[in-house]
């Protein structure tokens, strides 16, 4: 039985998420939450495998619990829900960790499946997020001569392959698309998409380490 | 040619380094304002050595030459030559000389025979006071033509007085202490016929003047040079010629020098520049000492009078070390050098003080040794501070070490002459050639000055100018920056009230709208719902949204299309342009083609019935616009489906929003066609581009 996490703080649009995950996971447990301080709670105390996280709510951004989530439950599959679909609200919530995201306005049937792609793996990605991804990574590459050697920093950086892919989807090919280009069944490449927000959230979590190391507020 | 050539290798070889001005040292581009700032690069010792060489050698030269010219002219102005060149004078070599103070001249006192030019410090010496001279002359032996006789007597030391057969016939002065002092004047004396014989004419001259002893300059020694007679008019014709060598060109030399020194003093002011100062002190004094313009008739003892002449010496000299110092730049660098300049201050005025005293305590018959030993000092302090400068000037390269040796040597030759001449082992009864010298050299210093100063202003003038061009610059530069800062300021603050609108745009506007389409029963409101959100998006995507790049847009667009397409179940082919395409498009333009881009698909899914698409996208750098071309195999659109189509803000609506961004929306269609959306968008040229960065080179 699925722990389903959600976290939402308009009640109609709770209700509806609700059913949607009981659509996409049937018979699973749903611990709803409409702040983060609740949500944060929740994640202390409960096991989960799947969590729905809004981005905008009263009490903060849903960020805080995408890492939270990170941190404590690394194997959670954190969706973010959110209307923005711009990557200035995306990317940060990719980089703390998220799995994926979902924008809310779609109709369900829509939504449904792709929580469901998400769940078996297979994380969307847009060419405006493709694009954010690759202006970080260049920026990394060109900062790594400066790091000191005494930290432990994970040395993050995109394979060819992982590069190649993200490119293409900066050029606006859809994944199928890609897979036949490099002759590469879907979940190949849903497997590189993983890699690459994964190798952002540890990247993202290196240079936030670093900073706060850097600024003494390195907190145990 | 080749001279020129040949000074210019010269020249190259001593200024080995980039320095080296190509011209003559007069006209070479001189130090700045003050001389100090010498060229930078110093010349290498054994340079140096080369140099100082050149110079005394120069100097050697130039006071050789003047000796020489010295010499010529003073012989060729001769009084006894100018029977040789004329002709037409008598000269009157041999006189009785008696010493008497009488006023008429002593018969039967013994005399002695003396040969012209006398000179009292050899045939009297000593004697202060009245000599009379007696010359016999017979008329036949004087050429006239029955005119007017006449004397001339040629300085005639202190003053003179003519007595013709017992008749007095001139007197230039006062014969009695202190004689008039007219030794430098050129006296005639009309010969009355009527007194005139044909035989054994008598010529009484008295003279009266100072033993050496009490004079400071052997100028002014008693002494009678010549005596010669001839038709008057031929004897004022010469007097006329003599004087104007010697009186008249002293005293123009002296009003120009004169008025130069006025100039320096002037400068000086202006400049406060104290070698300035110096140079014109010293030409006013040069020109008051020398310009003979004292004419003599005051009655002041004779021993003041020649103290106070001599006295001028000591200032003179120090005016011309201090200026000679300080057109060298001394003593405003070194602390050491300060004490030095200090002490040599202390030494100079102190001559001043000293001079008169030694003199009075001399006594009367003491002034002329005095002033000897006084004035070797003198000289000796010059060639000094000459060498100094010298040595200084070498080191430093400057442009006037040239004209600085070659004043040298003038210096040199006046003062050897001068010294020579006072201590009598040189004979000299012309013209002086070293009272014109002088006057020369004093006027090349000063042109050399006055063309320094000159430079120093232009060069102070351009660098005003160059200073004010470039404050203009920077004042625009400022401005402009200014300006560029209140743009981004502006900038900044109206987005942050779209990205605070957007805020609440999404928060309140967006959470409302997505209530309606999650709870609505009523698919239709839903969906409507559904655009309206998304339109919201988009709206607020053109306010806050930064400029795109047109691959990037495309590149959204094709995701979009293709996957919509894809899950309509239609086949797609979408056709970039070759090109690498960077060109920035407005978030505006952006915005409004993803929207018409939007509603073409729609359209395809919906009424078209098509299974396969084809879009091309264009660029046409020359035009600035981007064309995208829609293509499906549909059956078409029908023409009365227009009207229907309106109602759903069809065709009409993309192509004015085409319209309204400047571009254009064609649609083509016919049934078994298909449809073929044709559009055309402007560029942006946008003024503040903010491309991505970390573009990756796609």
């Amino acid at each position: 039985m699925k722990q389903i996490l959600l976290l939402e703080d308009l009640p109609e649009i709770r209700a509806w998420l609700k059913t949607l995950a009981l659509q996409v996971f049937p018979g699973a447990q749903i611990s709803e939450s409409a702040r983060i301080h609740d949500a944060l709670e929740l994640v202390n105390a409960v096991r989960f495998d799947v969590a729905m996280i809004d981005l905008g709510l009263p009490d903060g951004s849903g960020v805080e619990v995408v890492q939270a989530l990170r941190e404590k439950q690394p194997d959670v599959q954190s969706v973010v829900v959110t209307i923005h679909d711009d990557d200035d609200h995306l990317f940060p919530a990719l980089q703390a960790g998220a799995f994926g995201y979902l924008l809310k306005e779609q109709p369900r049937e829509q939504l449904a499946e792709q929580l469901h792609r998400i769940s078996q793996g297979e994380p969307p990605l847009s060419p405006s997020i493709a694009r954010r991804v690759i202006q970080y990574f260049t920026a990394q590459a060109r900062l790594k001569p400066v790091q000191e050697p005494d930290t432990v920093t994970p040395h993050v950086q995109l394979t060819d392959r992982e590069n190649e892919v993200l490119l293409r989807v900066a050029k606006g090919f859809t994944l199928p698309e890609i897979g036949v280009q490099l002759n590469l069944s879907r979940h190949t490449i849903a497997d590189y998409v993983k890699q690459i927000y994964r190798k952002l959230n540890v990247s993202s979590r290196a240079e936030a380490a670093l900073e706060a190391q850097r600024l003494g507020l390195f907190r145990r | 040619m080749n001279l020129t050539h040949l000074w210019r290798s010269v020249f190259g070889r001593l200024f080995p380094r980039d320095q080296a001005p190509a011209e003559p040292p007069l006209l070479a581009d001189g130090s700045a304002e003050a001389p100090a700032d010498a060229p930078a690069q110093p010349l290498a010792p054994g340079l140096l050595r080369l140099w100082i060489v050149l110079g005394l050698t120069l100097a050697l030269l130039v006071a050789l030459a003047l000796v020489a010219i010295n010499q010529e002219a003073s012989r060729l102005s001769q009084p006894g030559a100018r029977q040789v060149l004329g002709g037409a004078l008598q000269s009157l070599p041999q006189a009785w000389a008696v010493r008497d103070g009488g006023a008429h001249y002593p018969v039967g006192v013994p005399g002695s025979l003396v040969t012209l030019p006398d000179e009292w410090s050899r045939s009297q010496p000593g004697h202060k006071g009245s000599v009379w001279y007696r010359f016999h002359f017979d008329l036949a032996s004087v050429p006239r033509a029955g005119e007017v006789l006449g004397a001339l007597i040629d300085r005639a030391c202190s003053s003179v007085e003519v007595h013709l057969n017992g008749v007095l016939l001139f007197r230039s002065g006062r014969m009695s202490d202190p004689f008039a002092r007219q030794c430098f004047s050129t006296h005639v004396v009309p010969l009355t016929s009527t007194l005139l014989r044909e035989r054994d004419n008598m010529l009484d001259v008295r003279v009266a003047g100072y033993p050496i002893a009490q004079v400071s300059s052997r100028q002014r020694a008693g002494g009678l040079s010549s005596v010669q007679v001839g038709p008057l008019a031929e004897v004022q014709e010469a007097a006329e010629i003599q004087t104007f060598w010697t009186l008249t060109l002293s005293q123009i030399l002296g009003g120009v020098l004169i008025v130069m020194g006025v100039f320096a003093l002037g400068l000086a002011w202006v400049r406060k520049l104290n070698y300035l100062l110096y140079f014109g002190l010293l030409t006013i004094g040069w020109a008051v000492m020398t310009g003979r313009f004292w004419r003599g008739d005051l009655p002041v003892p004779n021993d003041a009078m020649e103290v106070f002449i001599a006295i001028m010496m000591a200032p003179m000299t120090a005016f011309a070390v201090k200026f000679l110092l300080g057109y060298a730049g001394t003593g405003l660098r070194h602390g050491s050098q300060r004490v030095w300049l200090e002490r040599i201050n202390l030494v100079l005025w102190a001559q001043c003080l000293l001079l008169p005293l030694s003199l009075l305590l001399l006594g009367n018959a003491g002034v002329f040794l005095g002033a000897r030993i006084w004035f070797l000092l003198f000289t000796l302090e010059l060639f000094m501070a000459i060498g100094y400068f010298l040595w200084l000037a070498a080191r430093a390269r400057r442009v006037e070490f040239w004209m600085m040796s070659a004043a040298l040597g003038v210096v040199a030759a006046v003062l050897g002459i001068e010294l020579s001449y006072q201590n009598g082992l040189l004979q000299s009864g012309g013209l002086h050639i070293t009272h014109f010298v002088m006057p020369l050299l004093y006027a090349a210093v000063g042109v050399r000055l006055i063309q320094v100063y000159v430079r120093a202003l232009q060069s102070a003038e351009g660098a005003r100018l160059h200073l004010e061009r470039r404050v203009q610059e920077i004042s625009v530069e400022i401005e402009r920056n200014f300006n560029q800062i209140a743009e981004l300021r502006v900038e900044q603050i109206a987005e942050r009230e779209r990205k605070r609108i957007a805020g609440d745009l999404h928060d309140d506007l967006g959470a409302k709208l997505l209530t309606i389409v999650h709870t609505s029963d009523n698919d239709r409101i839903s969906s409507l719902a559904r655009e309206a959100l998304e339109e919201m998006r988009l709206s607020v995507r053109g306010l806050t949204g930064r400029p795109m790049v047109l691959s990037d847009s495309l590149a959204d667009w094709r995701s979009e299309v293709v996957s919509r397409l894809g899950q309509a179940g239609i086949e797609c082919e979408w056709h970039n342009p070759h090109d690498v395409i960077e060109e920035p498009l407005s978030s505006r333009t952006y915005v409004q083609t993803t929207r018409i881009v939007r509603e073409a698909v729609s359209n395809i899914i919906k009424h078209s019935g098509a299974s396969h698409v084809v879009i091309t996208a264009g660029v046409d750098l020359e035009n600035h616009v981007f064309t995208l071309a829609i293509k499906d195999n549909g059956k078409g659109i029908p023409m009365e489906l227009d009207g229907r189509l309106d109602r759903g803000h069809g065709m009409t609506s993309m192509k004015h929003r085409a319209k309204q961004l400047s571009g254009q929306c064609l649609v083509e269609s016919g049934p078994g066609f298909g449809t073929v959306i044709r559009l055309t968008l402007p560029l942006e040229i946008a003024a503040m581009q903010q491309v991505l960065p970390g573009r990756p080179a796609s």
